[in-house]
Formats: structure tokens, sequence, C-alpha cells
């Protein structure tokens, strides 16, 4: 399924690093303000399905090399990992953990639950981009 | 209850496992090494009676309300592994093993040069063994189902062992399916005791057995274990499955569903005698059931020609009596002596003669090919010393079948009679199972009559015209002697406990619980003693034995019965299967409009009985204040008229396109109403469900004519439901303004703790300010865990229904480039 207008490949070249920043500060800041690594993953996804209409897929695999569960498995096994760890201490299952950086002058403070969020992230491009890429797959010819 | 770990259940366990292991041990050994698999399959049943024996010689047998130590397993289900190895337990675990032990041998030569038959049967075996052992030797009640269960599965393999017999397939799933039905409901009896008593255990159940209060749960939870125990002892009117189950290699048919398996039922009610003995409804539910079973099983036993299905009524028959034995056991606690003496002498002395039957039987049809009793006919003048000594075996315990004097069973009778005389005495209709107990003894002779002038050739043999078949498929081998070697020495063990009492008494006295008749306190009689005392029940021998020998020497009731108790399993199997077909087609029927009709309309019922059951729900929400945002009102109309519309638009590409709409206008009202959270999100996921909607839209097949569809029903559920899903709505949004006192809601919770702690919470916030994404995180961090988990299943699933074509993709690189990809 392709969509070949100049107009929009031109214009997704810029967007695709454009989504891309924004879903990574949307997933980063989503613990304080609007966001979130559900809304982030969206937001990726919908980038990414831009530019597989309109580049194509072949462009798209040189883009994104690997099959895209295998974003899915990361991200799962991260989300997995992060709410398993505690377990380790003895903490009950997804107890989250924080820690303030004093890096100069600004403070940044980390809390585990934004890899977990990462993680979120990392599964729903997977599932969103792999299911759109594999439904294109069937209307190539 | 003692909590002591000792070595003790460890032991015991290691009994319980050790057949089921070498069992499989033997899959290990490949190809024909014949020895090695005998002598590994044959360990593990030797183990286990060495573990029980060494468990015995140090702990001696203990009294039924203390149980081994414990082995902790689920301790939040209070379910651990701890085994009661009182007489009952260890008499039955014994004769499990034991006879075990004996069946592997004689499945060695019954099989013999079949090496795949072999390999297959000890594993099976082995794993039946276990399973059993488990259940006679498990402390609790869950155990004791569990280990149920697994002789089901067991006994299911066992029985549907030919694979190419059809009717052995059918057979195997009536026997699984008619005991499955009873493990069900002994489950159901367990869970309704305990849950209703708090006593999971059969020592704890002992040790109480006066203090339970005799309720209707209690009652109804009995009743329950007794269909799963008569079930499984193939009583009135579930028995057919057991002489259908004689559709099993013989070996199976002699373990199985003579000596161990099918007492299974016998034993649980053992168990239950002590706790459940003084219920009302004990005696005449098991008596009933128990003296049906036993004349039945008799009568038609004796109306049956093939072999093994004799053998099988006649086991049905004896269940009845044992049954019956246990039902008596609960007829006197008030005099303070129970009508029930030596039950384990009752139940060893029918598996040393049943099992040697069976094993002779199996023996002949691989001599002579003989299955059927005329087959049989002048066996004793045939040339062979094989043919000459299985004759011999043949006659011996069918000397013991009939309860002639020398043997064990001479006595158990007596036993029986005695405790039918007594139980009489308490209360005179049951006289009446005194009588059907003659009867059943006088079919037991007759049919021992029939088996001896058969053999010897006599002129009241039976005979027919049939011709002597060829011998089984298996062949023979230098085992051969197997064949009739164990049966040779159990039935050995029948005449030296009928001859040399004092022998029998020294090994049973010991683990027999229920020794209750003065005449049989100090133990069994010599052979001649009752002759010298004569009494009621030697007068019943005589009578039954009598009576028994001229129905046999008559040619009275010589033609095949049929058991109208057969059409039972098949009429049902029957009206199941149609049944559920008619079932499955009327409300599967492959319509999504059907389904959602059923699940729409479903959810409408159930909020209209909640708003029936409080008519507040029907009352518009206080403080309201639709006319506060008019950008709202405005984005609500472009919903609604969006969604009025995609019904009357056609082609479906317009649909999605119309969908969207109304999704990007609900984006709007989040705007409008401040959550950009959601608003966010809802645009995203519109992208995104648009997107893929029309990928499939494309992928369907277009469809060749619209489908009559009718209009007005679909128009009303559609109203109703969405009338009743935009009320609830409504009211739920209000659901925290117009709560009349100030409990905290849960959104309040959230808000208070998203970044800091409280009393509440330990201390410990969220660390965020962000509340919708501190709940998807943290507060509800393990629903997200859940729902991701999910969504990759759910990808998964779609990447295996349509396999990649990345393959071909790398193919086509190889090639020269068409130019359709790169170029604009």
């Amino acid at each position: 399924m392709r969509m070949s207008s100049v107009i929009l490949r031109t214009a997704v070249r810029f967007i695709l690093p454009l989504t891309f920043l924004y879903a990574a500060y949307a997933a980063l800041k989503g613990h304080n303000g609007p966001g979130g690594g559900f809304i982030a993953g969206l937001i990726a996804s919908v980038g990414l399905c831009t530019y597989r209409m309109s580049y194509g897929d072949r462009a798209f695999h040189r883009l994104l090399p690997i099959h895209p569960r295998w974003l899915m498995f990361v991200g799962l096994g991260l989300a997995a990992g992060v709410a398993a760890l505690p377990m380790l201490f003895g903490q009950p299952l997804l107890r989250s953990a924080s820690t303030t950086l004093h890096l100069g002058g600004a403070d940044v403070h980390l809390v585990s639950a934004t890899a977990f969020d990462l993680g979120v992230l990392l599964v729903v491009v997977g599932v969103a981009v792999g299911m759109i890429s594999r439904l294109g797959e069937e209307l190539d010819p | 209850m003692s909590s002591v770990v000792t070595a003790a259940p460890y032991l015991i366990l290691a009994a319980v496992c050790a057949p089921a292991l070498s069992g499989l041990a033997t899959m290990l050994l490949g190809g024909s090494r014949r020895l090695p698999r005998l002598t590994l399959a044959t360990a593990g049943p030797v183990a286990s009676v060495a573990l029980l024996a060494i468990h015995l010689g140090r702990h001696g047998v203990s009294p039924a309300d203390t149980p081994t130590g414990t082995i902790p397993w689920v301790p939040s289900l209070q379910l651990d592994i701890s085994f009661l190895v009182d007489g009952l337990g260890a008499f039955f675990a014994l004769l499990i093993a034991g006879m075990g032990v004996v069946v592997v041998l004689y499945a060695r030569a019954y099989f013999g040069p079949d090496d795949a038959s072999l390999a297959r049967f000890f594993p099976t075996l082995g794993f039946f063994t276990s399973a059993m052992l488990g259940v006679v030797l498990a402390d609790h009640l869950l155990l004791t189902v569990l280990f149920w269960e697994l002789t089901a599965i067991s006994s299911f393999l066992l029985i549907g062992w030919d694979r190419d017999d059809a009717d052995a397939g059918k057979r195997a799933m009536q026997a699984f399916f008619t005991t499955g039905l009873g493990g069900l409901a002994l489950l159901g009896g367990i869970l309704l005791f305990g849950g209703h008593t708090g006593i999971w255990r059969w020592s704890h159940l002992i040790a109480e057995a006066t203090t339970i209060s005799h309720d209707g749960t209690v009652i109804a939870a009995f009743v329950l274990i007794f269909v799963g125990a008569a079930t499984k002892s193939a009583q009135w009117p579930l028995h057919d499955w057991l002489p259908g189950a004689m559709k099993a290699p013989t070996p199976v048919s002699a373990y199985l569903h003579s000596a161990t398996m099918v007492k299974a039922g016998v034993f649980l009610l053992g168990r239950m005698l002590p706790a459940f003995g003084a219920l009302a409804l004990w005696l005449p539910l098991l008596v009933s059931i128990g003296a049906v079973t036993m004349l039945l099983g008799a009568v038609l036993a004796l109306g049956q020609s093939d072999l093994k299905r004799i053998f099988a009524y006649t086991t049905v028959s004896h269940l009845g009596l044992l049954v019956a034995m246990y039902g008596m056991g609960g007829a006197s606690t008030a005099e303070g002596l129970m009508a029930i003496d030596w039950d384990l002498t009752q139940i060893a002395s029918h598996a040393l003669y049943k099992a040697p039957l069976f094993l002779v039987v199996g023996a002949l049809a691989h001599l002579i090919g003989a299955r059927r009793l005329p087959e049989l006919f002048g066996l004793w003048h045939r040339p062979g010393t094989d043919t000459k000594v299985v004759a011999v075996v043949l006659l011996l315990s069918g000397y013991a079948l009939a309860g002639g004097p020398g043997t064990v069973s001479f006595v158990a009778k007596e036993l029986f009679f005695a405790t039918t005389t007594h139980a009489a005495g308490l209360h005179p209709l049951l006289a009446v199972v005194g009588v059907m107990a003659m009867a059943a003894a006088a079919c037991n002779v007759a049919i021992f009559v029939r088996l001896a002038t058969t053999v010897l050739g006599s002129s009241t043999g039976v005979r027919d015209g049939s011709a002597v078949p060829e011998p089984d498929a298996h062949g023979v081998d230098r085992w051969a002697f197997m064949l009739w070697a164990p049966a040779a020495a159990l039935i050995a063990l029948q005449y030296l406990g009928g001859l040399v009492p004092s022998l029998w008494n020294r090994t049973f006295r010991g683990i027999e619980v229920n020794v209750n008749d003065g005449a049989f306190a100090n133990g069994l009689p010599w052979a001649w003693e009752p002759f010298l005392h004569p009494g009621m029940p030697l007068l019943m021998s005589m009578v039954a034995i009598g009576v028994g020998a001229a129905l046999g020497f008559s040619g009275w009731m010589r033609r095949d019965l049929v058991d109208v108790h057969a059409r039972i399993w098949p009429a049902s199997y029957r009206g199941i299967v149609q049944g559920g077909h008619r079932l499955f087609h009327s409300v599967q029927t492959g319509h999504v409009r059907h389904y959602l009709a059923v699940v729409f309309g479903v959810l409408t019922l159930c909020i209209g009985w909640a708003a029936w059951a409080d008519p507040a729900m029907l009352r518009p929400p206080a403080g309201m204040a639709p006319l506060e945002y008019p950008t709202g009102l405005l984005l609500g109309a472009v919903v609604c008229t969006t969604a009025i519309a995609l019904p009357m638009v056609t082609e479906r590409v317009v649909r999605v396109l119309v969908l969207g709409a109304s999704g990007f206008a609900v984006v709007g009202l989040y705007l409008v109403y401040q959550a950009p959270d959601l608003a966010l999100t809802q645009l995203m996921f519109e992208i995104i469900s648009v997107i893929l909607f029309l990928l499939v839209l494309r992928l369907l097949p277009r469809p060749d004519r619209r489908p009559r569809i009718r209009v007005l029903p679909r128009l009303a559920l559609a109203s109703v439901v969405g009338i009743t899903i935009g009320w609830m709505t409504l009211i739920a949004g209000h659901a925290a303004d117009s709560r009349a006192d100030d409990t905290p809601t849960l959104g309040a919770f959230f808000e208070a703790h998203s970044l800091q702690g409280s009393e509440l919470t330990d201390g410990r916030g969220g660390e965020g300010r962000n509340v919708v994404n501190v709940i998807l995180v943290d507060f509800r961090g393990f629903d997200t865990l859940g729902e991701i988990t999910v969504l990759a299943t759910a990808a998964l699933g779609v990447w295996s229904m349509l396999p990649g074509r990345r393959r071909h993709r790398e193919e086509e690189d190889v090639r020269v480039p068409t130019g359709q990809g790169t170029q604009p």
C-alpha cells in the first residue's frame, strides 16, 4: 500500500525525526506532564507507518532492518524485568524506586517506572508497526 | 495432627512414586533388551513393597487418626503431602504393590516376544500402580482426589490398549466417563464437606468422627462421595463399564479390574466407615445398592459364555458384597458392636482367587486360543504339560470362587454370612440381604460346577459346535511358564490361608481394625472348626453349595443373558453427543450480528435488572450543566451525526472515514474538557485504527450482494443499547458528585497520592505529577503489564495466522529492481 506523492514523501523526511523526538519527549516527560509510554508508542507508530506508506516496504526495511516483533519482545522483557526486579530485593512486584541526580545545576529525578514505560512504548510500536506492515505486505503486488 | 517433619513421609512418597519412576525408566531402554526392561519394571513395585515394609517395621501400623509427618506443598491451600499408613491403607498398599510385581512378570510372558507392546505397557502400568498407591495412602482429602483421577486416566489408557480396535476405544471412554463422573462427584463431596466442616484430612476426620454434626450439608457430601466410590467399584446401575473393560489385555483385567482399581471405591467406604458409619443414610444406601449389585452380578455371570465376562460379572457381584458388608458396618453402633468383621480378609480373599482366574484365562487364550467356556470342553484330556498345569490352577481357583471348604474364601463367606445373621438380629429386614447373599453364593458354586464339568469333559459340561480357534497372536517363548506360575503362587496363598489359618491370623490380625464378633476375636477358625460348632452361617453356606451344585449340573440357566444396563451408556452417549450438536448449532450460528445481539441484549438486561432493583438509577443526576461549554455541545452533535450516518453509508471505505470523523470529534471533546492525555491517545489511536481498517477492508472479499436485513429489530436493539450505555455513562460520571457522605473516592485517592505518599500508602507516592500516567505505571502497573502481554499475544496470533513473506522479498531483492519501489 503506497501513496506516492512528492509532497508527502518530502514532508515525511522532516516529520519522521520530529515524531521520534516528540515520542521520546512524551515518554520521558510522561510521569509529570501529558504523555506516557503508551502515547509515545502510538506517536512513533504513526510516524513509522506514514513513512512506510510513502516510501514503500523496502525503504522501510532499510530503516528498521529487524522484524518489529523484536521490538515487542524487548519491550515486554524490559517491562517484565523492571516489574520483577524488586522481588530480588524482597520487595513486592512492581515496587518503584526513584533517585535524584545532580547534574551541574539541574536536578534530574529518575523513577524506575520510566523504564517500565519504555517497555510499554516498545511493545506498542512493535505491535502496531508489525501488524500494519504485515497487512500492508498482503496488498503489495 | 503432627507437624513434625520426619523421614516417614519421604519414605512413603518414595514408595508411591517408585513404580511410575521405574516404568518411565524402562522407556530409556531401546530395542529388544527384554531382560533389563523386565528387571527395571519389576524393581519399581518391589521397591514399593520394601519401602512399605521398612516403614511398617519402624513405626508399625499406625492408628487411623495418626498420619505420617507432612511435606509442605501448597501451604496457602493447606494442601500438603502426608500419608496415612493405618491397617486399611497398609493392607491395600501391600496388595497393590505385590500384585504389581506379579502382573509385571505375567505381562512379560503374556506379550511374549512383542517388544513394542512391552515397551508401551510397563510405563503405563507403573503410572497406574503409583496412582493407586497414592489413593490408598493419601491422608489429605484432595490428595486422594488427585490420585483418584490419575487412576482414571491410566486405566483409560490401559483399557483402550488395542489401538486398532474401535470397540476397545469406546469401552475405554465408557469406563473413563463413568468413573470420571464419579470422580467429579467425589471432588464435589469433598469440597462440600471440607468447606463446611474445615476438615481436610482422613486422620482428622476419623479423630473428630463423633463430633461431626449430621446436618444436610454433611449428608449431601456423603452421598456425593458415595457416588464416586460406587462408580469406581462398578455398583448397580452403573456397573456396565466393568464387563466392558474386559477389552483390555488380560494382565490389565487381572490387575485393575479384579484386584486393585475397582476396589478403590470399597477402600473409600472403609475409610469413611468410622466417620460416616453413624449416618442414618449409611446403612440403607450402601446395603441396598450393594445387595442388588451382588445378586445381579452373580446371576448375570451365570448367563455368560465368554470367560472374561463371566469373571467380570462375578467381580461386580463381589464388589456388591463388599459394599453391602461396609454398609452393615453402620448397623449397630448403638449397641457398641458393629456388624462387620475381618473386612480386609474379605477383600484379600477375593483378590487371591479372582486375579489367578484372570491370569489363567489369559494363559488359556495364549496356549489353546480358548476364550469362551464351551471351547474349554475336555481341556483336561488335551496333550501338553502346560495345558494340564493351567487346568489344575483354573480348577483350584474356581473352587475358591465357589467358596469351598479349605480356602480362605470359604471362611470369608462364613464371615459375611455371620455378618448378615448378626445384622438381621438388629433389623429383621436385613435378613433379605442374607437370602440374597445365599443366592449369589449359589450362583458362584454353579459357575464352578459348570467350569469343572466342562474342563473334565463330563456329559453335563458346557459345549457347543464351535471349533477351537487359533491361539493368540502374541505368541509364547521360553517365559511361557510365567503364564501360570503367578496364578499358581497366588492361589497357593488361598489354600495356605484356608488350611493353616494361624499363619493368616498372624499376618492379618495386626491390621484388621474391625474385629467385633466374639467368635472371631482370636482369629479365623481352622477349616474343620465351623463343622464342629455348626450355626446359622454354616447352614447358609451348605444351602448355597447344595443349591449351587444342583443348578450347575442341571440344564437351567444355560442361555446367554443380556444385561439391560448395557443400554444405559450407548443411549446416554448418543443423547449427549446429539444434544450437544444441536445446542452448539443453535448457539454458535457463525454470524457476528447474532453474537453481538446476545452480548448487548444480556448487558442491557443486566443493567435493566439493576435499575429495577434500585430505581434511583433512573433519576437524572444533579449538578448537570449542559450549556457550560457550547463547543462541547457542538462536538457532541458531530459525534451523533456521524453515528447516525454510519449505517446509512453503504461503501465500506466511506464508513471507515465516517467512523474516523466520529473519533476525531471525540478527540475534540477531550480537549474541550481538558484531558490532554486522553486527547493525544485518542488522536493517535484514531489515525492508526483508520489505517488498519482500510488495510483490512481492502483485503476482505467484496460481498456479492447485500444481505437482506430486518431494519426494525436492529434499530430497536441499537437504540435500547445506546440509550442504556449512554445513561450509565452519564450517571457514572456524576456518581462522585451525588455522593451523600464524604467517603473518599478512588479518583481522589489517586490524585492525592500520585506525587507524595501519606500514611495510607506507608508514605510512598507515585513520584509523578501526571496522575493518569502514575496510575498506568504504578498504581495499576500490574494491569498494564497484563495488557501489554495480551497485546503481544494478539500480535503473535496475527503473525502466525499470516505467515510473513519476508523470504519472498529477499529473493526478489536479488533480482534486478523493477523500479516500482524506490522511484517517485
